[in-house]
């Protein structure tokens, strides 16, 4: 996923946001420009209530932005169009079945909406999830009720998954079993997957490329092994007079007396010699987390903004 | 407009909603027989629980169909499907109404053969019930059109509480006028201006209530 903000439309892509703007009383979404590429699992990351289960809704159509283009799988995206969805597995958080019936009944109802169905595949993550079809929702786990919403998911072989925040709330063994079905379905190069979580550990498992958002902006989009390089902390001691050289990229994080935290986002094989040349001892330069650059992203873009 | 998908959708709710649209079926004809047994009170027993079976039926229907869907996050399954708003809207208008329509056609059905079978009845009353019974299905709709704009249990229940007052209301203007009020005791069916204009009324209050609630339905922006 990258930021599209200078880029031709691009009729290839699984999933494209434009200009896309929508406003409620305590939140806006401001100007969300996204392009999926095909084949690609897309972590989408951000703290609570930074924007991301909106951007999913609106992908779907669930939710009407006020400004902007939607286009999924080469189609364009309202409520009043029902086709694209035919191609498109979405999960929320708080999506529900009907408790008081079974899971049979909801592959039933989902198989008949959906040519593609699978049934061999659907009773082959049945066993894989340790699920039994006549049971009632109503008696099923937060972790089987996720599963049992990610079959009647899976089972239809959509083109695009959009997972909101899909392991949240699962025990440790029920997050590796679907991380690990969302890893074989990464295997097949032609379906996309867009994943949201503020867990930056479950994203950084599965995805190709990462997107940070906050308070309803795209703050950093990159490819995710180039976010690992391109981000560095350094770890200085420097006189209290000590003047940062001007290096694009590179800002103060933390100062401890003499010991100066700094963080770069454009990271060059030569920063580490002219950091010394400024007058400053070098202490360490650390590869980040992608925790740490979520972190540090954040923060920038929320000075970014005040300023 | 994809009529697989309604149709489907709309079987989805029928079958979800069987178990409190049989047992208001069921309700609401003991509720008639009731009004069949010997003695004035039986028959006042039987009016006032036919009113209570078919208010009850029509809170918990636009309850368990319409509003559980928002309660209880259900919505948001279903309109992951590959459904359009309009699919949606149709499906879910129509069966909330079937679904009302069901124990409220059974009901009146039986009251009207027994009009016209058990010896004691009145035919002439039959026009006094089925103003009765449109009265209710005007002030149901009306309470559709409420639970779809504004979401909300609470409105939808201030709507049913006034509908209830006007019933009062309007059960008094029905007994007091002295066309209809002699109608009550006739042997004989008849059809009187004023129970046309009645039924007239009410049929449009219906029409627009239903309209209505189509129409700001369907203008949704945001479906959860």
């Amino acid at each position: 996923m990258n930021t599209t903000l200078d880029r031709p439309q691009q009729n290839t892509s699984a999933a494209s946001l434009r200009g896309v703007t929508k406003s409620y009383k305590h939140f806006r979404l401001d100007n969300i420009d996204l392009e999926i590429e095909p084949g690609t699992v897309n972590g989408l990351i951000g703290p609570n209530g930074a924007g991301k289960s909106t951007i999913m809704r609106i992908m779907m159509g669930l939710v009407t932005p006020e400004s902007g283009t939607v286009s999924v799988l080469g189609k364009s995206i309202s409520s009043r169009e029902a086709s694209a969805k035919q191609d498109i597995g979405f999960f929320s958080d708080d999506m529900r079945l009907y408790k008081s019936e079974s899971i049979a009944f909801h592959m039933q109802f989902v198989r008949s909406l959906f040519p593609s169905w699978d049934e061999g595949y659907a009773q082959q993550l049945l066993d894989r999830f340790g699920l039994i079809a006549q049971q009632k929702v109503k008696g099923l786990s937060h972790g089987q009720r996720v599963k049992a919403l990610l079959l009647l998911i899976l089972a239809r072989r959509p083109k695009l998954l959009i997972l909101d925040e899909p392991t949240n709330g699962l025990d440790p063994v029920a997050k590796q079993e679907v991380l690990a079905e969302l890893m074989q379905i990464v295997n097949d190069e032609t379906r996309t997957i867009l994943y949201s979580s503020h867990n930056t550990q479950d994203v950084e498992q599965i995805s190709d490329t990462i997107t940070f958002i906050d308070r309803g902006r795209v703050i950093a989009s990159n490819n995710r092994d180039e976010f690992l390089d391109r981000w560095r902390r350094f770890k200085l001691q420097a006189p209290q007079n000590w003047q940062a050289p001007a290096i694009d990229g590179l800002r103060p994080e933390s100062t401890f007396g003499n010991l100066r935290v700094m963080t770069m986002d454009r990271y060059q094989t030569d920063v580490e010699d002219r950091l010394q040349s400024s007058g400053a001892t070098l202490e360490s330069s650390e590869a980040m987390t992608l925790e740490e650059i979520f972190i540090a992203a954040v923060s920038r873009g929320r000075e970014e903004k005040q300023s | 407009m994809n009529t697989q998908a309604i149709q489907i959708l709309f079987l989805k709710d029928l079958f979800l909603s069987r178990w409190p649209m049989f047992g208001y079926l069921v309700g609401g004809l003991l509720s008639v027989m009731v009004t069949c047994l010997p003695g004035e009170s039986a028959g006042f027993v039987g009016f006032i629980l036919m009113i209570t079976v078919t208010i009850a039926a029509g809170i918990h229907l636009i309850g368990a169909l319409l509003l559980g869907e928002s309660i209880d996050m259900t919505r948001t399954f279903i309109m992951s499907l590959p459904i359009s708003l309009l699919d949606y809207s149709l499906a879910k208008i129509s069966v909330v109404l079937v679904a009302f329509l069901i124990p409220w056609f059974g009901m009146l059905a039986c009251l009207t053969i027994i009009t016209f079978v058990v010896p004691e009845a009145k035919p002439g009353i039959l026009p006094f019930l089925v103003l009765l019974f449109l009265f209710m299905l005007g002030g149901f709709c009306l309470q559709l059109f409420t639970a779809v704009v504004t979401e909300s249990v609470g409105w939808t229940i201030v709507v049913l509480v006034l509908g209830n007052v006007t019933l009062n209301l309007f059960l008094k203007m029905l007994y007091e006028h002295p066309a209809i009020s002699k109608l009550n005791k006739s042997e004989v069916l008849s059809w009187p201006p004023v129970v046309l204009q009645i039924i007239a009324i009410e049929a449009i209050v219906i029409l627009i209530a239903l309209g209505l609630t189509f129409m700001f339905q369907i203008r949704r922006k945001d479906l959860v």
